[in-house]
């Protein structure tokens, strides 16, 4: 071989891309790599774009050094690590189980993430988690909802935040405190998409109406994304139940109100199951329609009030999305830190000790930026001390009405 | 509705009837369509019921330059043509999908207050939405108008006979490429109608063409290949099928009925109920 300027530039090159193979034996990480899992693109992109602001915001919190009383935002990085950098790789899954599954595989075997949060949609939720389970990486559920999730007795499943039966449990104790408030709530209309979100959410509310006396004049089932929804209303306005309680994402929340509108039909009072309720886009959309909607949440920022982090971290995040956290983003936030503070109790980037740290986590709620009691999982991975709060719009805003210890404000029923 | 899928379906059944090329970009078109729709109205306040042809002139551009720039050369493939045209539209497609995500951003939006938006009249108890009637009115319109157009003006005719032997056309010395871009241009533009409508009552976002492509393909293939008039009458069953299947079964299975009225026509009649080819 001729020694030319190529090729010793080439060597050069060859052999500095060696180096860092070699150094592992000296174990010191340099940066914890953590998969994110949102729809990037396809009918929910709006969900996953706003995510990715949710969890760079998250990313900054850790790796830079704040003054929250938040874990992991004080000091550089991560501290137990020698102080090393989170990076964060972001994966599409397009609201397709399948291509979740796909894309939790290449995060785990090539981009040799240490942990997973995700999804939004919990269908595919479902499929990540299974992923994770095999390859014995933890996966964080940050925003999916549905109760069956952590009933499959997975080891490395966590979800810090509240599930669609602790939602609905709210909704049906604020129904019983109006009705000790001399108002009339008899019937309910269910209205649910077909995916486990839905089908979950609305098997919650049988189940809790059937309990406490509830009627149900009408369950409909619709297909998620439909063209159109123009049957469904008609049933729905037929019932013109006392409360329509709707579980649908944006698009189809749009087209629900939308429809009602074209068909002559409001309803009485509507208590909807978050999703596409605690959608800017849908208030932009509709919001004129439907003032007075109560939906679930986790979060709400009356809570700056009492910790003012609370708005400093939704300034940081508003600079960076140009919206308000909302009940979704305040969750894959937290998501984020509650993962970050276990890695960095764990002081290793082994799925085994992110485990068992997980496990052990115990983070009082006022270092959080939620309404929640603690973080502390039980056996099944679920936290069941995240207390859910009840708002509803009102002047363009959402205020906290209930339960009474967090509320702000009474509720304004019926609807106006 | 039903009107509506049949305006659309219309669209996709003169591209592929006048040249056998499935336009995979349909859905897309849509979506560009129901855009135009909302910047015209977000922009300079042009209420959709009046920037309907403006939309409509709008895609007539844009379908006319894309046969120019893409299509035209996706048929001049030596080998395996269908595949080319396929991946061609199909990829158009997820062009259009990105550029409308990255610079649209993936945001739903909608047309807050329009002159027909949430309006609604009552017969006899029947609600029926404007903004779906005029759509339905609109659909009728632009198909009597097409059909005027392809059976009595020279242009109209010139489509036809390039669409039955491109060959023989050339020899008369007609411009195939010239037939061939006003056809996909007039396509197009019925796309722009079905959007200018869409937009008044339905959400938009970059994806929001997936929602209607597989019904348009299912009223074109059910219609019948190559028929205009196929397509439309198709638009019209799965419309009335998608109603009454949701009347008696649950919401949910509602488009079980018309790829069930699908299948069946296939299986009887595979070149679809009002097929030429």
């Amino acid at each position: 071989m001729t020694i030319s300027r190529r090729n010793v530039l080439l060597g050069g090159a060859a052999s500095a891309a060696l180096l860092p193979l070699a150094k592992p034996a000296r174990a010191q990480v340099k940066e914890v790599v953590i998969g994110v899992i949102y729809p990037l693109s396809g009918a929910s992109a709006q969900i996953g774009v706003d995510a990715q602001k949710a969890f760079e915001t998250a990313a900054d919190i850790i790796n830079k050094d704040y003054d929250f009383a938040l874990p992991m935002a004080k000091g550089e990085g991560f501290t137990g690590l020698g102080g090393a950098k989170v990076r964060l790789v972001f994966a599409d899954h397009q609201a397709d189980p399948q291509k979740g599954r796909a894309e939790a595989e290449r995060l785990i075997t090539q981009e040799k993430v240490s942990a997973i949060v995700g999804t939004y949609q919990s269908a595919v939720a479902v499929t990540v988690s299974q992923i994770c389970e095999r390859y014995q990486i933890p996966f964080l559920s940050a925003d999916n909802s549905s109760p069956s999730l952590h009933r499959r007795g997975l080891k490395y499943y966590f979800r810090a935040a509240p599930h669609d039966e602790m939602f609905s449990t709210a909704m049906f104790d604020f129904f019983d405190a109006l009705k000790k408030k001399g108002q009339k709530i008899e019937t309910l209309a269910l209205f649910h998409e077909d995916t486990i979100f839905g089908t979950d959410s609305a098997n919650a509310q049988l189940k809790l109406a059937a309990d406490r006396g509830y009627k149900i004049v009408a369950d409909i089932k619709y297909r998620a994304n439909s063209p159109s929804l123009t049957a469904e209303v008609q049933q729905l306005k037929a019932a013109n139940a006392d409360v329509l309680m709707p579980s649908s994402y944006t698009t189809d929340g749009i087209l629900l109100i939308k429809t009602m509108g074209e068909l002559g039909y409001k309803a009485k009072n509507i208590v909807a199951q978050d999703a596409g309720f605690s959608e800017k886009a849908l208030y932009d959309a509709v919001g004129d329609k439907i003032p007075g909607v109560i939906s679930r949440g986790s979060f709400s920022l009356d809570l700056a009030a009492k910790r003012p982090m609370v708005g400093k971290i939704n300034d940081m995040f508003k600079e960076k999305s140009g919206k308000d956290f909302n009940d979704y983003s305040s969750r894959q936030f937290m998501g984020l830190i509650v993962m970050a503070d276990a890695i960095n109790r764990a002081k290793s980037t082994d799925g085994e000790k992110i485990r068992e740290a997980l496990v052990a986590t115990d983070m009082p709620g006022e270092s959080t930026i939620m309404p929640w009691a603690k973080v502390k999982f039980d056996e099944m991975g679920q936290n069941n001390n995240a207390d859910p709060v009840l708002l509803q719009y009102n002047g363009g805003k959402f205020v906290t009405i209930f339960p009474p210890q967090a509320a702000v404000a009474d509720a304004i029923w019926p609807m106006p | 509705m039903g009107l509506l899928y049949g305006l659309l379906a219309v669209g996709l059944a003169l591209i592929f009837g006048l040249m056998d090329v499935t336009n995979f970009a349909h859905g897309e078109f849509l979506m560009l369509a129901m855009y135009l729709t909302f910047f015209l109205f977000m922009f300079w306040a042009v209420d959709p019921l009046l920037s309907i042809p403006l939309v409509a002139a709008g895609m007539f551009v844009f379908g006319a330059v894309i046969y120019l720039v893409i299509i035209r050369f996706a048929m001049r493939a030596k080998a395996n043509i269908g595949m080319v045209q396929i991946f061609a539209t199909f990829g158009l497609a997820i062009l259009m999908r990105g550029l409308a995500q990255f610079f649209f951003t993936p945001d739903y939006r909608s047309i807050p207050a329009s002159l027909l938006g949430g309006k609604t009249i009552s017969i006899f108890g029947v609600f029926l939405p404007v903004p779906q009637l005029v759509g339905a009115l609109i659909s009728i319109a632009a198909f009597g108008a097409l059909y005027f157009f392809m059976k009595k003006t020279d242009f109209g005719r010139a489509l036809e006979a390039t669409r039955e032997d491109a060959g023989a056309v050339a020899l008369v010395g007609i411009d195939k490429n010239k037939v061939f871009a006003l056809g996909w241009g007039l396509g197009s533009a019925l796309i722009g109608l079905a959007g200018g409508v869409m937009a008044i009552f339905f959400y938009i976002y970059p994806d929001v063409g997936a929602s209607f492509a597989l019904i348009a393909y299912v009223t074109v293939a059910l219609g019948g290949f190559g028929s205009v008039f196929g397509a439309f009458a198709g638009g019209i069953i799965v419309g009335l099928v998608e109603a009454t299947t949701a009347m008696i079964l649950p919401p949910s299975l509602k488009s079980v009925g018309i790829y069930a009225v699908y299948l069946l026509v296939v299986f009887v009649r595979p070149r679809g109920l009002f097929g030429s080819i």
